[in-house]
């Protein structure tokens, strides 16, 4: 089982796929901009039909970006556990909550109604929803362009004195470092496994001992993580780095009519799924 | 000629708690000059690290003084100035490469020194050219090899036009590619006029420069052309340091054919000689 060890490749954060599509070509200040009001749209949508209509506007926009819907899926492979354990949990306990709808099923405390099984359906529909949406997000924009559209959105904070390009260098840094210490976790677990060190052969339930199991690894790594904060320190400094002096930008964003266009959509859409009363 | 570093009676010591401390430096007085190649050997814990670290005002000496284009080291106000000018390519490639595409790395110092956007293009356009690493400058760097990680550190600091670029044990993590290509581009660097110090404790690289600076325990023991520091190969041994694999050849030679030279460096001198040597003896015999 040699893949066991295989971090790096499982890592899907930064993951970018260029297909070159018009999504990926997307000014990343709007994408950005329109994702996020699209999903909180989402979430607070209750209604069968807003949600079936979320569910095709990301299933398009997977088609759009020409993105394989697989890499959607495999985003959400990980999360059906928590999806499960949420809608047996709502399903129990929420009767109570909800009033109205239909009586299905009483049995002691747990009332199963027509509202509370909307809101089990509804809420796992929009796990998946939200899900494939930041994906798509995520897998069309580069961490590049992510971190500066955030560092853009984020600009008129600086009137309150809000480190905003400190905090984006802090995302920078940290997306870059992703891949050296997964490098690097991957060399301690061979290097322990080759001495007798056992490593999630545990069952996945057994949260605690598998944690345990993982100290010998995350200590040594914590250790590596400061010295080389340390080195990095030392390199930034030389490159002449000042926190809080102004510093000019090479990535410069301009954007054009479609990019309006895309967030007068975005924005018509959220405000649909906000505000209109959904029949269902 | 006005130096580009000067070093006077630097000294400097690690504080290991309230009331001892571990000394490092002592006394050391030295000058770079323009266009120079310059190694600093010295073997694990002599102090060449440390002392490579005043040379751009990351330390500042505990007594004595550093000066940078005349600018003392310890004065705050300079301390872009100076290190505007001396940039510095470090040990681990990973450590020093802040971004996530190559070219936005190469833009870091520029963003921090404001450069304007349209200079910026042409500066990282011409120092990934130096570094032979132009068709890289949108991948993420973690997908490229030692040697080219550490060519985009260099194009870094390139990028800032410095006078003089410190290379604080740059090749020690690469393989023996990775190290040569490393080599290559210091040696380009140093004929386009670019002034090199690098920290080293492989002979091989510091038979590179036109001057070697030996330091032990703290202290300058050497400093002089490779041919003269060669030539002192009892002292270089005492000091755990050795002299560079053509050198020993050469020395082994020698002892068998007088004639043949013991003081060679490169590997092409020793080529030289080979010929001279045999030519020499083929006219003996016939």
């Amino acid at each position: 089982m040699a893949s066991e060890f295989e971090l790096s490749r499982n890592i899907t954060i930064g993951q970018y796929v260029p297909t070159g599509s018009y999504i990926h070509r997307l000014d990343p200040r709007i994408k950005l901009l329109v994702f996020t009001i699209l999903v909180l749209a989402i979430a607070l949508n209750t209604s069968y039909l807003g949600n079936a209509l979320g569910l095709l506007l990301s299933i398009y926009l997977f088609w759009a970006s020409k993105i394989p819907i697989s890499y959607g899926l495999s985003g959400i492979k990980p999360a059906i556990p928590f999806i499960i354990i949420l809608a047996v949990l709502q399903l129990i306990f929420q009767g109570n909550v909800f009033s109205g709808g239909t009586l299905f099923f009483e049995y002691g405390f747990i009332l199963i109604t027509s509202e509370s099984i909307r809101l089990v359906i509804v809420s796992a529909v929009r796990f998946v929803e939200i899900i494939l949406l930041s994906s798509v997000l995520t897998l069309s924009t580069s961490t590049t362009e992510l971190t500066h559209a955030i560092q853009s959105l984020l600009s008129p904070l600086k009137k309150i004195k809000f480190p905003v390009h400190e905090l984006s260098l802090i995302i920078t840094i940290a997306i870059r470092f992703v891949p050296t210490f997964a490098i690097e976790m991957e060399k301690m677990m061979k290097a322990q496994a080759s001495r007798g060190a056992d490593f999630g052969s545990g069952e996945w339930w057994r949260i605690i001992q598998r944690t345990k199991d993982m100290l010998p690894i995350i200590i040594p790594l914590f250790n590596i993580a400061l010295s080389r904060a340390e080195d990095l320190i030392l390199a930034m400094e030389s490159r002449c780095y000042t926190p809080g002096n102004d510093r000019s930008a090479y990535s410069v964003y301009k954007a054009l009519g479609r990019d309006y266009l895309v967030l007068f959509i975005g924005l018509l859409l959220s405000f649909l799924l906000f505000f209109y009363p959904f029949p269902y | 000629m006005e130096p580009i570093i000067a070093l006077e009676n630097v000294s400097f010591s690690y504080k290991i708690n309230e009331t001892s401390s571990v000394s490092v430096l002592k006394d050391v007085s030295f000058s770079i000059f323009p266009g120079e190649y310059v190694a600093i050997i010295g073997h694990n814990g002599s102090g060449k690290s440390t002392l490579s670290k005043h040379l751009n005002g990351l330390l500042t000496p505990g007594s004595g003084d550093v000066w940078v284009h005349g600018h003392n080291t310890k004065d705050d106000t300079r301390k872009l100035d100076i290190r505007k000018a001396v940039g510095m390519v470090f040990q681990h490639p990973d450590n020093q490469i802040v971004a996530t595409i190559v070219e936005e790395d190469v833009a870091f110092g520029l963003e921090n020194i404001g450069v304007s956007r349209e200079e910026m293009k042409q500066r990282i356009d011409e120092a990934l050219e130096v570094v032979k690493m132009s068709e890289f400058r949108k991948r993420p760097p973690h997908h490229l090899s030692g040697g080219q990680k550490q060519r985009v550190a260099i194009a870094g600091v390139l990028a800032m036009q410095p006078d003089c670029i410190v290379f604080d044990e740059s090749t020690s993590m690469l393989d023996t590619f990775g190290r040569n290509e490393v080599l290559q581009v210091m040696r380009k660097m140093n004929g386009m006029g670019m002034t090199i110090i690098t920290v080293t404790h492989r002979m091989s690289e510091a038979a590179e420069a036109d001057r070697i600076i030996v330091v032990e325990d703290g202290k300058i023991v050497m400093d002089g052309n490779p041919q003269e520091i060669f030539k002192h190969k009892e002292i270089l041994m005492e000091l755990q340091l050795d002299v560079p694999a053509v050198s020993q050849m050469a020395e082994m030679v020698h002892n068998q054919i007088p004639i043949f030279s013991n003081e060679l460096i490169q590997e092409e001198e020793l080529i030289n000689e080979v010929k001279r040597v045999s030519n020499a003896r083929s006219g003996e015999v016939v």
